[in-house]
């Protein structure tokens, strides 16, 4: 799974970040909202999960491992 | 008399006059609420007021007859109460964003040389050499309640309003749009081709410095309806944009697709929750076949319209409404039937008239086309001329038309891209790029989705050496040297560090190779 959120945010992002697991991509520039926006469609896409948008915080989704731990939670769900 | 009568008739919903319209609203309704930022709404008297006040003031500070006053804000009223009383005392406005870079800042004041500055949100820029207004005065100007009568607005082939795009060269320019030209694109979105509520509750999303505003903020005033603000700060929060616009629950979206894309992943995003949203009205990027097809499936009622025009023609020229049978015939969607007043024609390379359905560049002329870039006969001439004894601009848009006299897109000719609605030259990416301290050589390079959108902008760089340990590293102080010279929306989101360029036959560095590496590769 977590091989597969990687490969969903190179093919957003076009960088591998499985070097920079924690690091906020929001702050280096590399992510923004037109991007959470593919991000969010590709990963309800890949692992049938529903991410509540309407409670979207985007301070629990910035870097690599919080996306992976969110959508463990959407799947367990 | 039988002709003078069809006359008459058709002036029925046209308007003469964009300001006197907007007064004779407030004049009627005076309680009817114009603007509504999150709650803080202000109505047509103050807006009536506000503007009729500040003109009063502009008036008595004695600035040349038509020299251009500069705006400075983000999504607040008192822009557009600003923007009304530069019209009123007959000077254009010129609209900037709050999220302006300084160096974007500083060469339209030197470009524009505004008599005057409006700054509603503090300028990062010291201004010495000429008048100054800000928040605090501004306040106290709107209330002096002067009873202002207009005798001097802008009118006729008067600049209303400047907007500045990007340039080639690395300087913006600025895009005069005369009284004219405004009223005729006005005319013809609360005409009959769109046929739009009375009194419309419009959302207004885009920057007021984007002149896909004009398209929301000008026909609702006209029309004494009600704009509802999504700054840019409310939509990047998603949570709070979600929650916001089923208590807006507007009638009218005027947007880039990519902001109903953004929309669109709220499964609350429908007919039920927004049960008042009955028209959408898209420009500024190619509208999407997917994306069009998810909103029909969301809101089956609405009246969907595809429309395009660059800036130099006015906001939009063109209209269709997307039905689910053109876009299941479609490969593309179409851009739109040119308005009655303003053609279109297609050019070769040798800048002859190509047939129908062949592919050149589109050239639109007529009623709607700008006088040119201010202060840039240059450009200007390179951009404009004459064609049937009519004003006309080449857009560098590549389309056809077909035998229905209905327009459709196939691209650009050169390095101008549209990255979620906003006009990016790659030039100016490239020189702005070259002026950081890190940078020896360097090229912007578009990526497209499958749907020939561009999804994101990177950069190529070939750096100057450095003592950074890491690229991340290296990446994030040269991001922090472009936030100096360019538009926060044209810094690349990724650098990818380089031995050397491609180069082309010809010597230059070869953006299509890049292009094609990066998205084939």
């Amino acid at each position: 799974m977590e091989k597969e959120v990687l490969a969903i945010l190179e093919n957003i992002l076009g960088e591998d970040l499985s070097n920079q697991m924690d690091d906020n991509y929001f702050d280096n520039g590399l992510m923004d909202s037109m991007a959470t926006v593919d991000l969010v469609l590709a990963l309800q896409d890949k692992f049938g999960i529903n991410v509540p948008v309407s409670e979207f915080d985007r301070s629990k989704w910035d870097t690599p491992n919080k996306v992976i731990e969110r959508v463990k939670e959407l799947a367990d769900n | 008399m039988a002709a003078l009568f069809i006359m008459d008739f058709k002036w029925v919903n046209m308007i003469r006059d964009i300001l006197s319209k907007i007064d004779e609203n407030a004049i009627n309704d005076p309680n009817a609420i114009v603007y509504d930022n999150l709650g803080k709404q202000n109505n047509y008297a103050d807006l009536k007021e506000y503007s009729d006040s500040l003109a009063a003031y502009i008036d008595q500070l004695g600035i040349a007859t038509g020299s251009p006053i500069m705006i400075f804000g983000g999504q607040e009223f008192e822009m557009i109460a600003s923007f009304l009383a530069a019209a009123k005392s007959g000077h254009p406005y010129i609209p900037v964003d709050i999220n302006s870079s300084e160096e974007r800042i500083e060469s339209i004041i030197k470009i524009a040389n505004p008599a005057l500055i409006i700054a509603i949100k503090e300028l990062p820029v010291k201004i010495s050499n000429r008048p100054i207004v800000e928040l605090k005065q501004l306040q106290d100007i709107f209330t002096e309640n002067s009873n202002y009568q207009i005798e001097h607005a802008v009118s006729g082939e008067d600049t209303f309003y400047i907007i500045f795009t990007s340039g080639t060269t690395g300087a913006p320019k600025g895009v005069q749009i005369s009284s004219d030209n405004l009223l005729s694109f006005v005319n013809w979105i609360i005409g009959k081709k769109f046929n739009l509520p009375k009194q419309p509750i419009t959302l207004s999303q885009p920057p007021f410095s984007f002149d896909l505003s004009v398209m929301d903020w000008v026909p609702t005033l006209v029309l004494g309806g009600q704009l509802k603000a999504v700054s840019r700060e409310l939509a990047d929060d998603f949570k709070r944009l979600f929650q916001t616009l089923p208590e807006y629950n507007p009638q009218v979206f005027v947007s880039t697709p990519s902001f109903v894309d953004l929309c669109l992943i709220d499964p609350d995003f429908n007919e039920k929750k927004m049960s008042n949203a009955c028209y959408f009205l898209f420009c500024g990027e190619e509208l999407t076949k997917k994306t069009a097809l998810k909103l029909i499936d969301r809101f089956p009622k609405a009246k969907i319209f595809n429309t395009y025009g660059p800036t130099e023609t006015t906001v939009a020229i063109s209209q269709v409404e997307i039905t689910k049978k053109i876009i299941e015939k479609s490969d593309r969607l179409p851009i739109g039937y040119p308005k009655e007043d303003t053609g279109v024609a297609i050019f070769g390379n040798q800048q002859q008239l190509l047939p129908e359905g062949e592919t050149g560049e589109i050239v639109i002329y007529g009623q709607s086309v700008s006088k040119g870039y201010l202060n840039n006969p240059e450009k200007t001439q390179a951009a404009f001329f004459s064609y049937k004894g009519q004003h006309a601009y080449r857009t560098g848009d590549l389309g056809t038309l077909d035998a229905k006299g209905l327009l459709h897109y196939c691209g650009r000719k050169d390095f101008q891209i549209k990255l979620h609605g906003y006009r990016i030259e790659l030039e100016e990416v490239n020189h702005a790029l070259l002026k950081s301290r890190f940078v020896k050589q360097a090229v912007a390079v578009p990526r497209y989705d499958d749907d020939h959108k561009v999804s994101q902008l990177l950069a190529w760089v070939v750096p100057r050496e450095n003592d950074f340990a890491k690229k991340i590293d290296l990446t994030k102080a040269l991001k922090e040297d472009l936030k100096e010279v360019m538009m926060p929306y044209m810094i690349p989101s990724r650098f990818v560090y380089k031995e050397s360029l491609p180069i082309s036959a010809n010597g230059k560095i070869d953006v299509k190779k890049a292009v094609a590496e990066v998205n084939n590769g």
